[in-house]
């Protein structure tokens, strides 16, 4: 799937920024125009989202979520050994114990996307714990 | 205005390339397996996972590298069967997770080693609106990653326990198109012969080479003094066989100590000498004779 800006003639860029989602089963993407700086979202409803899941990728490029081993049935099992379920803290932030729940209740192939906007938006405003508040200001930010 | 083709990519995510990365990481693993053989029945207890397991005993017991893929994913038992528990721990590397190691040195991955305590079900989510969508989804997902993500290493034989029915099938042959074929396995009830005979079907429409049917339970055997009863009433299994032209590879006894022997160890390996202990590597023979024609 594409978008493309029809004023501008151009691709529209996936956002790294601007993606939230509520629940596992719904999805919320960006999308901007390099061109004109104009902005859309796209909106799936939780079959559509499933079955986008199927194919075991990552919106907006893989990152070392879904390069982990057993990266889907670790993060989507209900009840998976700790081991499985390693958030990939590679930065250099704290995450606070409900941060990392919450991160963690993210659809594996949308969460190196989720995991990447919340981590630019500590980094702007300079703080180095990363907590349920910042998270809910994050989603405030990019209007999700 | 542009058209699809006219655009280069797909707006920053290249699907395409991480569909073919996740092929080439799968692809890498099978190409270090020199057979892939499916284990299948119809209906679900009549002896499929315990016959793969000793299968595999057979084969380990020649020296040969041996892995087990337990593909029914909510009722796994060959971690029970070999020894592996459910207290293993997972040893995650970066490219892949390594197998459990049962009986034998023979490999296995089973959702049992993923799962959080030895009772807990294979669940992809605790809410009660889960879709059957969501969770057909899902149960492919996680076959292709105990699949790919696995350190199978070099096998000589991958064994793929697959769960009763037939449906799973389209799914590991859209995984592994060099499969070698697949085993039917019933018992001689009139209800399992009439079930297996949709596999059957279902195989042969979809070009999976069937390497024949084994007949388990096909007798009683006394552990004492080794002779043979009759368990169930039925139609001859060879006559299936004759019917719908496929071999008939192996007639296998019941023996009480199958599913647990005294010593810990697969049945085949502590009384391959026994009647049923022979009618297994009679099987076995059957399924190399096919494998490396």
């Amino acid at each position: 799937m594409k978008f493309l800006c029809i004023p501008c003639d151009v691709k529209m860029e996936v956002q790294v920024e601007g993606i939230m989602p509520e629940e596992k089963t719904n999805l919320v993407m960006q999308f901007k125009c390099k061109k004109c700086g104009h902005s859309i979202a796209m909106l799936t409803n939780k079959f559509e989202t499933e079955f986008v899941s199927k194919l075991g990728v990552e919106m907006g490029g893989a990152t070392s979520v879904s390069k982990a081993p057993m990266a889907a049935v670790g993060s989507s099992l209900a009840q998976a050994k700790e081991e499985l379920q390693k958030t990939n803290p590679e930065d250099n932030l704290i995450w606070t114990e409900e941060a990392l729940e919450r991160i963690k209740k993210v659809p594996f192939f949308v969460r190196g996307m989720a995991r990447k906007t919340v981590i630019n938006f500590a980094t702007e405003k300079g703080v180095t714990t990363i907590d349920a508040k910042l998270m809910d200001e994050v989603r405030e930010k990019v209007g999700m | 205005m542009k058209t699809y083709e006219d655009l280069e990519g797909d707006g920053g995510s290249d699907i395409i390339g991480q569909v073919t990365e996740l092929g080439k990481t799968l692809r890498s693993r099978l190409d270090k397996i020199k057979h892939k053989v499916a284990l299948m029945s119809g209906k679900g207890g009549v002896g499929k996972s315990s016959i793969t397991a000793n299968i595999a005993s057979c084969l380990a017991d020649q020296g040969l590298k041996v892995g087990i893929l337990d593909a029914d994913l909510n009722g796994p038992s060959i971690g029970h069967l070999l020894g592996v528990g459910n207290d293993i721990k997972l040893e995650m590397k970066d490219d892949g997770m390594e197998p459990g190691v049962g009986h034998q040195g023979i490999r296995i991955m089973t959702m049992d080693m993923l799962v959080k305590t030895a009772d807990t079900p294979v669940m992809w989510t605790e809410e009660a609106d889960a879709t059957a969508v969501w969770v057909s989804t899902m149960e492919s997902t996680a076959i292709r990653e105990l699949l790919a993500d696995t350190n199978w290493g070099e096998l000589d034989y991958l064994l793929i326990d697959m769960p009763p029915g037939s449906d799973r099938i389209d799914n590991i042959r859209s995984l592994i198109p060099e499969l070698a074929g697949a085993v039917e396995i019933t018992i001689p009830s009139p209800l399992s012969q009439h079930i297996v005979t949709k596999s059957i079907t279902k195989n042969n429409k979809m070009k999976v080479p069937i390497i024949g049917l084994i007949e388990n339970m096909a007798t009683y055997v006394c552990p004492h003094c080794d002779k043979e009863g009759k368990l169930f009433d039925g139609e001859d299994v060879h006559k299936l066989s004759e019917r719908r032209d496929i071999p008939y590879i192996g007639k296998i006894p019941f023996d009480t100590r199958v599913s647990r022997s005294q010593s810990g160890n697969l049945f085949y390996k502590e009384f391959k000498d026994s009647v049923t202990g022979q009618a297994i590597a009679e099987a076995v023979d059957n399924i190399q004779k096919f494998t490396t024609k």
